[in-house]
């Protein structure tokens, strides 16, 4: 399904800007609330997530000693572009990407983990000690699962024979889905979101009990609220990329919605399931079992191509 | 100019997340793993035991039941067996076992309780979320004795307040059934589930030696292998007629203060049901007299986080003269500042709360600290500094 917009349109309403920002919050509110019902919990109402924006924007945002003033305010508002832009080349609701080009692929894996660099340096501007050892829990988890999850991206995208988005959804639409073909790779995609996003089992730069809010421990007011507006629209294309590719692409809104939302079910089971992995564990975990799985889906892959 | 070594301190404390209480930690870290650790305790210091001074014996009762949020019988417990000595007064056998009942009722809640916050602590939320869920069971349970979810207050100087009815006894055995069934399932995550085991295998390791040295107590002792247990080794209340086995685990690690703890919860409802079902016919109190007679007495008995010890001394008034309380707590400090070093900064939340610490019930000294670094100061010189301090 294609649907031509203006080009400003499509950056301030549809599929970025807005529309994503408040989806966003959608995810947030049914990842929370899957969660606790997972627990046992009531969970939060609807609205909350909005609420939490609203407070944290109409919140003073106070600038601590010590730090690069310039970076401090700059750096959430780039993590929030870089991954509001990459959303322009994703097949967001199942319409046809806003934006398209050759190896657009390899554009939108990078924005995604602009988030993440912000996210480490913002803690590494402060001086404050949860933030520093945040900051480098951020960035060691970024060097051990982004190795991984690029790779089980680029199965199907090798399976497609293109690093064009529109064009492995619109292979995937046609053929089996990927998870039966690619079921290793889906895996491997699936829990190197999680540990994008810092979610538990993966949330030890964001560990309350040890380092209160990790790299984030200094923010308040505006820039907190950027960050989560982030965390919120990575989810959201996060599932977004990974039903398109794995689970037979996206070609309705309908599609989206179910597509995304089934996979947000089992996201957040695995949530609930595990203690928190200590840093090294997680790290041990992406290079001795991730990065091999990962290998070994796209060598099949390729051995696969040649001989048939 | 000669090179200083800067050390990277990461304060954990007074106000921290992990913390339900406060205290202060502070873990120097080289990356992620802790070179050094050392304990600032007395945030929350009451004065409690001069307070006891000024009130009647009646009084202080329910004073001393307010020592600890989470094991208030105990503290009435050992408090009313040491004045009950002192007085010469024998209990009736109904109200013993009643006071052993909701002593083991206590032991339960309090077991769960610690096993949620642990699981916290490990980042196991779901765990955290269940066991408090199943915790509610034992507080209904309290509810329905005594009326009162968390300060039961069933003790009376001399006797118990409530009776247990034979309908409320039928609720009590439906009740433990129900939780026996839940803590071998929680039995089996602790002693199965990989990451949970990955948390907390081989951390925070004491062998039988160490815990012996460092005068640990409770179930942190008795999962390093020390038969350290008061229901056993001095029998208190109803366990004389009922006696308890004592759990014992020779892991020494977290995993192992987990089983024991859990392994102790099987303990208590067994012992519960055998106290139900042997319920002996008495009165429920005895007549006390209000001045109690000149002396001094020492009341050993077990808290769920170990000896709970008081000292009383009665100088023939309305009012002790003395109380001397100290917790379980304050005896396992000590291993967790020598067990931390070489662990990584992400386990000490669990290794604090390992050893299931009440902060604001220890509290007792205040640490003396020079600006520039900590002291340590030797039996001696911590009675000199006493005895200068209150000329």
């Amino acid at each position: 399904m294609s649907l031509t917009l203006p080009s400003l349109v499509s950056i301030l309403v549809f599929p970025a800007g807005m529309f994503l920002i408040l989806l966003g919050m959608v995810y947030e509110y049914v990842d929370r609330k899957l969660v606790a019902r997972y627990q046992n919990r009531f969970g939060p109402r609807w609205f909350q997530p909005l609420a939490d924006m609203f407070k944290l924007l109409a919140k003073e945002e106070i600038i601590p000693d010590g730090v690069n003033k310039a970076l401090f305010i700059f750096l959430p508002i780039l993590g929030v572009t870089a991954a509001l832009t990459s959303a322009l080349y994703t097949p967001m609701l199942g319409f046809a990407p806003a934006f398209s080009f050759r190896g657009d692929l390899i554009l939108v894996v990078y924005m995604l983990s602009v988030l993440t660099i912000c996210l480490g340096l913002a803690g590494a501007n402060t001086v404050d000690r949860f933030s520093l050892v945040g900051a480098t829990r951020t960035l060691t988890q970024l060097f051990s699962y982004e190795a991984p999850f690029m790779l089980t991206l680029l199965g199907p995208a090798l399976a497609a024979g293109t690093l064009q988005i529109s064009q492995i959804n619109a292979y995937a639409q046609d053929t089996w889905w990927m998870i039966l073909t690619q079921p290793i790779g889906f895996l491997v995609a699936l829990i190197g979101l999680m540990g994008k996003l810092e979610l538990p089992p993966f949330d030890a730069p964001e560990a309350e009990t040890e380092i209160v809010s990790g790299a984030l421990t200094e923010y308040s007011g505006r820039g907190l609220a950027l960050f989560r507006i982030g965390k919120n629209v990575e989810l959201v294309i996060g599932l977004t990329l990974i039903s398109a590719f794995y689970l037979g692409g996206l070609a309705n809104p309908l599609e989206f919605i179910l597509k995304t939302l089934g996979l947000l079910l089992v996201i957040a089971l695995l949530q609930s399931l595990f203690a928190r992995l200590r840093i090294d564990q997680t790290v041990g975990l992406w290079w001795r079992i991730g990065a091999i799985l990962a290998l070994v889906q796209i060598l099949i892959l390729v051995v696969g191509r040649l001989f048939f | 100019m000669q090179e200083k070594v800067e050390k990277f301190i990461v304060p954990i404390g007074p106000q921290h997340p992990a913390l339900k209480e406060p205290g202060h930690f502070e873990f120097s870290v080289d990356g992620e793993e802790v070179t050094g650790a050392t304990i600032r305790l007395g945030f929350v210091h009451r004065g409690i035991e001069k307070m006891t001074e000024s009130r009647t014996w009646i009084q202080n009762l329910y004073m001393l039941e307010r020592v600890c949020g989470i094991c208030s019988h105990v503290h009435g417990i050992a408090y009313t067996l040491g004045v009950e000595k002192l007085a010469g007064v024998t209990v009736p056998p109904r109200a013993q076992a009643i006071r052993t009942i909701v002593l083991e009722l206590e032991r339960i809640q309090s077991h769960m309780l610690w096993l949620g916050v642990a699981a916290h602590e490990g980042g196991f939320d779901t765990l955290f979320m269940y066991s408090w869920r199943d915790r509610e069971t034992v507080m209904d349970l309290f509810e329905l004795i005594s009326g009162n979810r968390v300060q039961h207050s069933v003790n009376l100087v001399g006797g118990v307040k409530y009776d247990i009815t034979p309908e409320q006894k039928q609720k009590v055995l439906d009740g433990l059934n129900y939780l026996e069934g839940r803590i071998q399932y929680y039995e089996k995550i602790i002693t199965t589930d990989d990451t949970f085991l990955g948390r907390t295998r081989n951390v925070g390791k004491m062998t039988k030696e160490e815990a012996t040295l460092l005068g640990a107590v409770g179930p942190t002792a008795r999962a390093s292998g020390v038969e350290r247990d008061v229901r056993v080794e001095s029998p208190y209340a109803s366990y004389p007629g009922h006696p308890v086995n004592i759990v014992l685990d020779e892991g020494g690690d977290l995993t192992s203060r987990f089983i024991v703890r859990i392994r102790e919860m099987f303990e208590s409802i067994r012992v519960i049901r055998e106290i139900l079902t042997n319920l002996p016919e008495s009165e429920l109190t005895v007549r006390v007299p209000r001045r109690i007679p000149a002396g001094e007495v020492i009341s050993r008995v077990e808290a769920p986080r170990g000896e709970l010890f008081y000292y009383i001394k009665s100088a023939g008034g309305e009012n002790p003269y003395r109380i001397k309380i100290r917790t379980p707590s304050l005896c396992n400090w000590g291993t967790i500042s020598s067990v931390a070093v070489g662990h990584k900064l992400a386990d000490m939340p669990m290794l604090l709360v390992g050893i299931d610490p009440c902060f604001s019930c220890n509290d007792r000294l205040v640490t003396v600290r020079k600006e520039t670094s900590s002291q340590t100061m030797y039996w001696e010189d911590l009675r000199k500094y006493g005895v200068e301090y209150y000329q």
